[in-house]
């Protein structure tokens, strides 16, 4: 089980998040960037210094800032980081990489069928130049299991990965968890990434963790505004009967066309502008002072009424309110 | 056509430039012949100036490698208060001219100071000794080491010595894994400069260690006492000794570069 529970001072906010991650769990920290997702990770790898907290690692207290303080420095955590660029070493060949962490006298024929397993068994004498992009995350995976890790970290190692490698990749690193039981957290920006991988997403933003659960319940089921915005709720439209100011949430991948009263929010109004979007349209549909984004194929200028699924409401405060369907707007 | 003029013209100038810089060496070969050279370092101690100087150049390199590459890690890495201060003092002596720093060595160093009569009692003169021949080659050749090595060391990512220290390498292992044979083709670069300026040094030494001659002072007291023509033979020597090291760190540092670019 991994557990932190820290406070780190940034500049701009101070950093407050408590998560708990099961062995064989993934766990993924969305939030926009600036928010401090790299530092919770860094803050757990033992790289800075929280101001107040404690983490813990299958038993083993890494980090307590209270007495008996306690801060284990990173070589001894056994907690591997993989960021965007793997930082694989240069002057060693892969086979040199991948055994690097793996003590004095490496199982040469382990680090052959994890190669293997990694897909880079015919590279074990090349040198990192030499490797693409995927292969180069490969060889920095296979070093952090060769180096035994009880716990993986990746910080958004497939930004700017083609999406047919980034989800043979996040496939990849999903079984080895599993097969290791280890927890792993990964920080993403993109709420499909984190929803590929994860078991659970925390979303976080400015410091603060607004949510945890799993990916359906917070996509769903957002417990704020904001939680609601950072998930791609593009439109909130008003919603009278959660009391004054109270919204209701839009977001264009769960609005139907056609009237379907009873499960969910109805809404009418003229279609103001449309764009390709994928296979189909996506149209700004005008309900009253608002325009609500949603797949439709109505031109500019047609009237059209659509249904928003089961959409999550909040109250003036921004909070989420019980859920409401069947209500015309 | 207009732009292989202009490549031919500049491949040209380029030319003139090389020529003009390898001059010297050059018109070298062109005056000194194998006889003259045989004969001349065939005389009567003709050989020591030639052990003297590749006696106190190792060890000014030891010196450098020992003293140098601490300190230019510090600096590469901020881990020193007021940076620019330290650059400034490593400054120091490459910007003073080296007549100047031999004058003023003799009055830090010399036998009246203090610093001179703790040397002293370790029975270490600074003046006119093989000692003072070292710290006046230290002196001309360490900010070109410490400033080389300085630039090596911050081309390292300091990410890679962050990966080393999260798969299990505490600093001092993971500086000699990860961040010394990356920094190497550089320090390899640093430490030849720093030999070919120890090999010349001329300035400082001429004031503070005009004995035992080194190679430097050979060519000038023999340019004084018998002419150009019995000096020449020794800048050939010099010559052979001092580039040997730094075309080998050259081509190595080209070669482990080129590896690592695949």
């Amino acid at each position: 089980m991994l557990e932190a529970d820290v406070e780190v001072d940034r500049r701009e906010f101070t950093l407050a998040v408590t998560l708990r991650v099961a062995p064989g769990e993934r766990l993924a920290l969305f939030g926009p960037s600036g928010a401090g997702k790299t530092t919770v990770l860094e803050t757990i790898a033992g790289l800075v210094p929280p101001r107040r907290g404690q983490v813990v690692l299958g038993g083993r207290v890494l980090t307590q800032t209270s007495a008996p303080r306690r801060a284990v420095p990173p070589w001894q955590r056994r907690v591997g980081l993989l960021r965007q660029d793997p930082a694989l070493f240069p002057h060693l060949t892969v086979r040199q990489n991948l055994e690097y962490g793996a003590g004095p006298h490496p199982d040469r024929a382990a680090t052959e069928r994890l190669a293997g397993g990694l897909g880079i068994g015919g590279l074990l004498a090349a040198r990192p130049a030499r490797l693409s992009g995927g292969q180069a995350h490969r060889v920095a995976l296979g070093r952090l299991l060769l180096a035994r890790c009880e716990a993986l970290l990746l910080d958004e190692p497939y930004t700017g990965m083609d999406s047919g490698l980034r989800r043979a990749l996040t496939a990849l690193v999903r079984s080895l968890a599993a097969d290791r039981d280890i927890p792993v957290v990964l920080v993403a920006h993109e709420l499909a990434e984190a929803q590929a991988f994860a078991d659970r997403l925390a979303v976080l933003d400015a410091g603060r963790l607004l949510q945890d659960g799993t990916a359906d319940a917070v996509v769903r089921r957002p417990a704020s505004r904001r939680v609601a915005e950072l998930v791609g709720y593009l439109g909130f439209v008003p919603y009278p009967a959660g009391g004054e100011g109270a919204v209701a949430g839009v977001h264009p991948e769960r609005v139907v066309p056609g009237d379907h009263a009873g499960r969910g929010l109805v809404l009418s109004g003229q279609v103001r502008a449309r764009h390709p979007a994928g296979a189909g349209w996506e149209a700004g549909l005008a309900v009253g002072p608002d325009v609500i984004w949603c797949r439709l194929p109505e031109a500019p200028g047609a009237q059209a009424t659509v249904t928003v699924l089961d959409p999550p409401c909040f109250g003036a405060d921004g909070r989420l309110l019980p859920r409401a369907t069947g209500v015309s707007a | 056509m207009l732009r292989s003029a202009s490549a031919a013209a500049s491949l040209a100038g380029a030319a003139v430039v090389w020529i003009a810089l390898l001059g010297p060496v050059i018109t070298l070969f062109f005056h000194v012949t194998p006889g003259t050279v045989s004969s001349a370092l065939r005389a009567p101690g003709a050989l020591t100036p030639l052990v003297v100087s590749l006696e106190a150049g190792l060890i000014t390199l030891a010196v450098l490698v020992c003293l140098g590459t601490p300190l230019a890690w510090l600096m590469a890495r901020g881990r020193l208060p007021a940076l620019r201060l330290w650059e400034a003092g490593v400054l120091a002596s490459l910007l003073l001219p080296p007549l100047v720093v031999g004058l003023l060595l003799i009055f830090m160093v010399g036998p009246l100071t203090p610093i001179g009569e703790a040397l002293g009692h370790l029975h270490l003169t600074a003046t006119n000794t093989l000692f003072a021949l070292i710290v006046a080659e230290v002196y001309e050749s360490a900010p070109y080491y410490v400033l080389g090595a300085q630039a090596a060391f911050a081309a390292v990512d300091p990410r890679m010595e962050q990966q080393a220290a999260l798969l299990g390498d505490r600093p001092s292992r993971a500086a000699r894994r990860v961040t010394l044979p990356l920094a190497a083709p550089g320090l390899a670069m640093a430490l030849a400069v720093a030999w070919a300026r120890a090999m010349g040094a001329f300035g400082a030494v001429i004031i503070i260690a005009y004995h035992p001659y080194g190679l430097p002072l050979q060519i000038w007291t023999t340019l004084q006492e018998t002419g150009l023509a019995s000096a020449l033979p020794f800048a050939l020597v010099l010559l052979v000794v001092a580039l040997p090291l730094p075309v080998a760190a050259y081509l190595w540092s080209a070669r482990a570069r080129g590896r690592r670019r695949g």
